[in-house]
């Protein structure tokens, strides 16, 4: 049987959406605006959008685009991230680097990019690549900073060279503090793909968003910004779950160790 | 300035410079140097020779900060000495290799791996068949009395029980010396009794030879054969004593032997002399 606390946990999400619907709703029809469709509203045309083939292979396009910028952003920061963290030299070179990266919008080099690249998917993948590499960086180098030195002396001492160190110890030791960076990354990445598509307009589930905003069809504005929303949180619970299935050895199962010498 | 009496009995005795036949680590003048915040040089080991005699058990003993932990960390290959050499078999040690194992008192366990994993984990290194070393990890295992634990992440366990993996991890690969870093200095009392007594027993099978660096009297005397006392700032070798107690050793008989309380009672009176020195200077 589950407790009425325990219950209570479970439906507050759903609870908490219920709300937020609620609230629009009523917001809504106080204010009477043409451009603040109802939630009703808003919810049915998400139907009209997902049966629309065109829509589809839209937003298909952009999750293609932000799976290639997030997979490779992934694959080049962590080996960066780790080298950094384990060596000084390699930290010095490009800590300061990356300092003058980080508070730049990756928004804002858009317009250069699009310049040299084009419009097309090669200068929008670039600008997901760049968004969630930072924070991917960042915490592959503080997790590898982090791995115990006698850990890797014990490594050492069973005959693994320095290569093979850093990949079996210090990328499994730093791989909760690794995963957390590429959390906030896979939500950057969702960010910096609609921000990539509404400054170039090709297509895309941006260029969905901005069309209708154009053409002042605001239940499909609303629509998409949900659409967009669910997709935000499904990719973020679907890698949440890898998560902890990767690093379950990291969180204790009990809340006790057991007492035993 | 007081004057430290000098003791002396048949027992204890200065460094004297030895070698014998079965020598299996020489420390051969040994310094390191540590710059320290203010850029000023600490001499964290000065001029130490030390032979290890094969199969003996060896303890370091010393306060803090006499660099005791450096000596094992150089014997290891994990730090490099800033002057002289230390060899085993007669070879310079230039790095850690799989003949001396560590233990370190953070037991340093791979939390991604099982206890199985752990102990695996040397013995697949060095090329052993998966199903060899998992039958030779399993027996290890039962051996520090962990049996029925094989699949617990090292999170779900307690100090002591991953001070026994710790061990199992490292006679899994079978090196010549154990080097043993204040490997049960974070245990609580009863714990750390019942591991020394555990300790004893493996070594007593096969005496493989270990150094084992303790800050702890009662626990140089209990498990060495011999003694190195250390004094620190510089850090230097005060005295080495031969602890001539039989074995095997059982802790309840030994407590009760007046030689062993002698050599407990005279090492303590000998460091307590040179901190009165030290204060009064």
């Amino acid at each position: 049987m589950i407790s009425p606390a325990a219950l209570i946990r479970r439906a507050a999400p759903v609870l908490a959406c219920i709300g937020l619907l609620a609230v629009w709703q009523v917001a809504s029809l106080a204010l009477k605006n043409d451009s603040f469709p109802t939630a009703i509203e808003a919810i049915r045309a998400v139907p009209d959008i997902l049966g629309d083939k065109e829509a589809l292979i839209n937003i298909l396009a952009s999750l293609r685009r932000m799976a290639m910028g997030f997979g490779v952003a992934v694959l080049f920061s962590i080996p960066l991230g780790l080298l950094m963290g384990r060596s000084r030299a390699v930290a010095a070179f490009f800590n300061p680097l990356l300092m003058v990266i980080y508070p730049v919008p990756k928004a804002a080099l858009m317009p250069i990019i699009m310049l040299w690249l084009g419009v097309g998917d090669v200068t929008k993948t670039l600008v997901i690549f760049l968004g969630v590499s930072l924070p991917v960086i960042y915490h592959s180098f503080e997790g590898a900073k982090a791995v115990e030195e006698k850990m890797l002396w014990s490594g050492a001492a069973m005959g693994l060279s320095p290569l093979q160190r850093l990949v079996r110890i210090v990328l499994p030791a730093a791989l909760p503090e690794i995963l957390t960076g590429c959390r906030t990354g896979l939500v950057l990445a969702l960010i910096t793909m609609i921000t990539s598509e509404m400054i170039a307009r090709q297509s895309g589930a941006g260029n969905i968003l901005f069309n209708a905003l154009d053409m002042g069809q605001y239940d499909t504005v609303f629509a998409m910004i949900i659409i967009v929303g669910a997709m935000g949180i499904c990719l973020d619970a679907i890698f949440e779950r890898i998560r902890a299935r990767l690093v379950r050895w990291s969180e204790p199962q009990f809340d006790m160790p057991l007492s035993f010498s | 300035m007081k004057v430290v009496p000098s003791r002396s009995s048949e027992w204890v005795r200065p460094v004297a410079p030895q070698k014998p036949a079965s020598a299996i680590i020489e420390i051969d003048r040994v310094s390191q140097v540590f710059q320290t915040s203010a850029r000023k040089d600490h001499l964290a080991l000065s001029d130490i020779s030390l032979t290890i005699e094969e199969g003996a058990f060896v303890s370091i003993l010393g306060p803090s900060g006499c660099g005791k932990s450096t000596l094992l960390y150089i014997v290891g290959g994990f730090v490099s000495p800033t002057s002289g050499a230390a060899r085993i078999k007669g070879q310079a040690i230039t790095g850690p290799g799989p003949d001396r194992g560590p233990v370190f008192q953070e037991f340093a366990l791979f939390p991604w791996k099982t206890v199985l994993g752990n102990v695996m984990y040397g013995p697949r290194q060095q090329g052993v068949r998966v199903s060899e070393a998992e039958a030779q990890s399993r027996s290890l295992i039962e051996m520090v009395g962990l049996k029925g634990y094989e699949n617990f992440y090292p999170k779900e366990l307690s100090g002591g029980m991953k001070q026994r993996v710790a061990l199992a991890r490292t006679l899994a690969y079978h090196p010549e010396v154990l080097l043993m870093d204040e490997p049960f200095g974070a245990l609580d009392a009863h714990t750390r009794t019942r591991l020394q007594n555990d300790l004893l027993n493996i070594w007593e099978r096969d005496r493989k030879t270990v150094l084992f660096v303790t800050h702890s009297v009662d626990e140089a005397v209990f498990l060495s054969d011999k003694v190195v006392m250390m004094s620190k700032s510089p850090g230097r070798i005060r005295q080495v004593i031969d602890i001539d107690l039989p074995r095997p050793r059982r802790r309840n008989e030994l407590l009760l032997d007046p030689r062993y309380q002698k050599y407990v009672v005279d090492i303590e009176r000998m460091f307590d002399e040179s901190d009165e020195a030290g204060s009064a200077t």
